[in-house]
């Protein structure tokens, strides 16, 4: 029977089924300071130990303040972070310190790290897990317990076998776009829970045409539909990745031959089939801001805020809170609405790629007055890559801050977070109420876009900057 | 074997009262701020449930002093007084989108809650919370969305109670008429049995062990992570 590559990887890490209830195996665990210490606490007092050590790995990204990450000032930040340390310590985790030249966003370092391949079961207590899907991996973020339960057992039960969501991306992105207009177009096209009960693989022409780092950026948000996870199926790029020198845990030699025949396997068979399917069309895009709430509420840079009678009858009650959290009058142009900061970073878009695009929007020109930039690599890796390149003083440069890598200001758990009522221009994930600070205002949009809002202050299609 | 009040309590039948937070797409960071998600313990959360909507700006408890917290906000719509001491929490569509956080179940339960109806087959939660909720043994419900409006109208009058019978997969709604509305709904059999036996999933795990050695035997050396 023809099968999808989900499929494939779902059936090789079935150890028992049922039609409700399924075994399966976990080859990676990424562990990070804040779903974890419950766990740990739960296998001490049970008395157990973790299983595979070696096939668990941990960093610390979420509490980590960016501007000197030694200077822990945050009391109970600093005894998350040493709790871990000590957990790592006790139960014989592998951890990537502050400083150890590998630590940063979990998702970020795992994929560097070469421990993210093509055919593996990943898991962490983190949503955004399901960014290594673009290597062909099954990954998905689990809850507490469920770490709890992976670290005991290295397996994980899930209940019926997720549908198979297709999404076709047709066409050849215009210049100005990056893969964050794709996903955030995806979303706005099937919804915050289109995905739901579901894991998308994206294919086409357009996502073959993506670095590692733009599928990345594509699979992380899956989760912003509402899947589970996201796949695409690993090919030549997704090898040349794997192949780099600086990928320690990536097989080598003629075990990296072997692993490579048996990845090109796993490829989605030809009259396989999902059980639904989504196209989009590339070169029809323009690049994607959101106006509201929910990642889904977006719409094109040069278009305008909706109104309420512009929306669906079901989707109306939440857009008028939107509205006035947002501080927005419906019906607003976009390029009318001025900002307050700029956040670049995050595991959506916190890759060298994506320091790339937004430096090349900011390379001779300066942040716009009152406004507050703030770049931050998402790992140690990344950072010394950008310096490397000079990146870091093209940022300086053009008056934005430069930071240490970390979660940053995706979330409000470390020190850079919005005030109420400030409005941001992010390339983070998440424009939820409050998840960039108390009362702050997000708007999801790409690095290049970012860096246009940053130098003039209101958000602007980066096209036109470009173009000049 | 948690020693603590999030233990999986076996769940068969439950009455409570209803309260209703008729919003769509409630994600986790709405249910509990990050901030809250240093603390390392397992419990202290029920204080912290919706806590930048609870309570009146500024008011929400100190991360450290779940109990200590400013006035209410009287907007909130759990903050009716019709809806004090309800266990049964009627949500709006998407609930729990978002974020994987645990976290978010600790808070709901801790509140008081047992049980959480959603409008609408697969389209009620998001999966990762659905999971969640399970481990917990809070006992989430997806229903079809023209009896998840019966259930919602008869909640909104406040004060009203309804029983949720896990083995014959029912809700009876305790409101005053005769017949009483009566819903029925489906959970999983092995979901049921898990709820309704509050089983430790590790050790039912662990009869597993043959199943397990054998797949790492044949795993090819890849696959173990080893750093060269
Ligand atoms: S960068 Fe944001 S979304 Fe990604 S892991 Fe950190 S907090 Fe989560």
């Amino acid at each position: 029977m023809p099968e999808t590559l989900f499929q494939k990887v779902w059936n090789r890490h079935v150890l028992s089924t049922t039609d409700e209830a399924t075994l399966l195996y976990i080859d990676r665990h990424l562990v990070h300071e804040v779903t974890s210490p419950q766990a740990f606490d739960g296998l001490r007092l049970a008395g157990r130990k973790v299983r595979r050590k070696d096939l668990t790995f941990a960093t610390i990204d979420h509490n980590v303040p960016t501007d000197d990450q030694l200077d822990i000032r945050d009391a109970l930040s600093r005894r998350q972070i040493e709790t871990l340390r000590a957990n790592c310590l006790e139960f014989g985790v592998t951890l990537y310190d502050i400083q150890s030249g590998h630590q940063g966003i979990v998702h970020v370092i795992g994929p560097e790290l070469g421990l993210t391949l093509p055919g593996t079961t990943i898991v962490c207590g983190d949503s955004h897990t399901s960014t290594h899907g673009a290597f062909g991996a099954l990954a998905f973020g689990i809850g507490t317990s469920e770490v709890e339960h992976v670290m005991a057992t290295q397996t994980l039960w899930q209940g019926r076998r997720p549908r198979s969501l297709g999404v076709e991306v047709t066409g050849t992105l215009p210049d100005g776009l990056e893969p964050k207009d794709v996903i955030l177009a995806v979303i706005r096209a099937i919804g915050t829970g289109g995905g739901t009960g579901s894991v998308i693989e994206y294919y086409g022409p357009a996502i073959r045409a993506l670095s590692m780092e733009g599928r990345m950026t594509v699979c992380n948000m899956s989760i912003e539909a509402g899947a589970r996870a996201g796949l695409i199926a690993a090919d030549d790029v997704t090898f040349e990745y794997l192949a780099r020198k600086d990928r320690p845990f990536a097989p080598k030699g003629k075990a990296f031959d072997d692993a490579v025949a048996d990845w090109k396997a796993l490829a989605t068979d030809p009259d396989a089939v999902h059980d639904a399917h989504v196209t989009i069309d590339a070169s029809k895009l323009v690049p994607q801001v959101t106006w509201g709430t929910n990642p889904a509420m977006t719409v094109d840079a040069d278009g305008r805020v909706p109104t309420l009678g512009e929306l669906p009858p079901a989707l109306r009650d939440e857009a008028a809170r939107a509205f006035e959290y947002m501080g927005l009058t419906p019906g607003t142009p976009i390029a009318e609405i001025p900002i307050d900061v700029v956040f670049i970073g995050s595991c959506t878009n916190g890759r060298i790629e994506d320091l790339r695009a937004a430096a090349h929007v900011f390379k001779g020109r300066h942040v716009a007055p009152g406004v507050r930039a703030l770049v931050v690599p998402g790992s140690e890796q990344v950072r010394s890559q950008a310096h490397a390149e000079g990146l870091d003083q093209v940022f300086i440069d053009a008056g934005a801050e430069w930071r240490q890598a970390g979660c940053s200001m995706c979330l409000a758990m470390n020190p850079d977070r919005l005030q109420p009522g400030q409005r941001a221009a992010s390339t983070s994930n998440r424009n939820f109420e409050g998840r960039q600070g108390p009362g702050g205002r997000t708007h999801l949009l790409s690095p290049s876009m970012a860096a246009a809002a940053a130098v003039t202050g209101r958000f602007t299609d980066v096209r036109k900057l470009l173009a000049r | 074997m948690k020693v603590d009040d999030t233990d999986m309590k076996p769940f068969i039948v439950h009455r409570g009262k209803i309260a209703v937070l008729d919003w769509a797409d409630v994600n986790t960071d709405l249910i509990i701020p990050a901030r809250y998600l240093k603390r390392i313990e397992r419990i202290g959360y029920g204080p912290l449930l919706f806590a930048d909507k609870k309570y009146v700006p500024g008011g929400s408890p100190a991360i450290d002093a779940p109990e200590s917290h400013g006035a209410l906000n009287a907007e909130f719509p759990l903050n009716r007084a019709e809806f004090q001491g309800a266990t049964v929490l009627l949500v709006g569509k998407n609930f729990g989108c978002g974020s994987s956080r645990e976290h978010a179940v600790w808070a709901i339960a801790q509140a008081g809650y047992r049980v959480v109806i959603a409008p609408g087959k697969n389209e009620g939660f998001a999966d990762i919370f659905e999971g969640n909720a399970l481990n917990n043994g809070l006992l989430v419900i997806e229903v079809p969305e023209a009896d998840w409006k019966r259930l919602a109208d008869a909640g909104q009058v406040g004060g009203v109670e309804a029983t949720v019978d896990l083995k014959t997969q029912t809700i009876v709604v305790h409101d005053g008429r005769v017949p009483e509305p009566k819903v029925a709904f489906e959970i999983p059999d092995v979901q049921r049995k898990r709820l309704l036996q509050g089983l430790d999933t590790i050790s039912e795990t662990l009869q597993y062990e043959s199943d397990i050695a054998r797949y790492e035997q044949a795993a090819p050396s890849w696959l173990n992570a080893a750093s060269a």
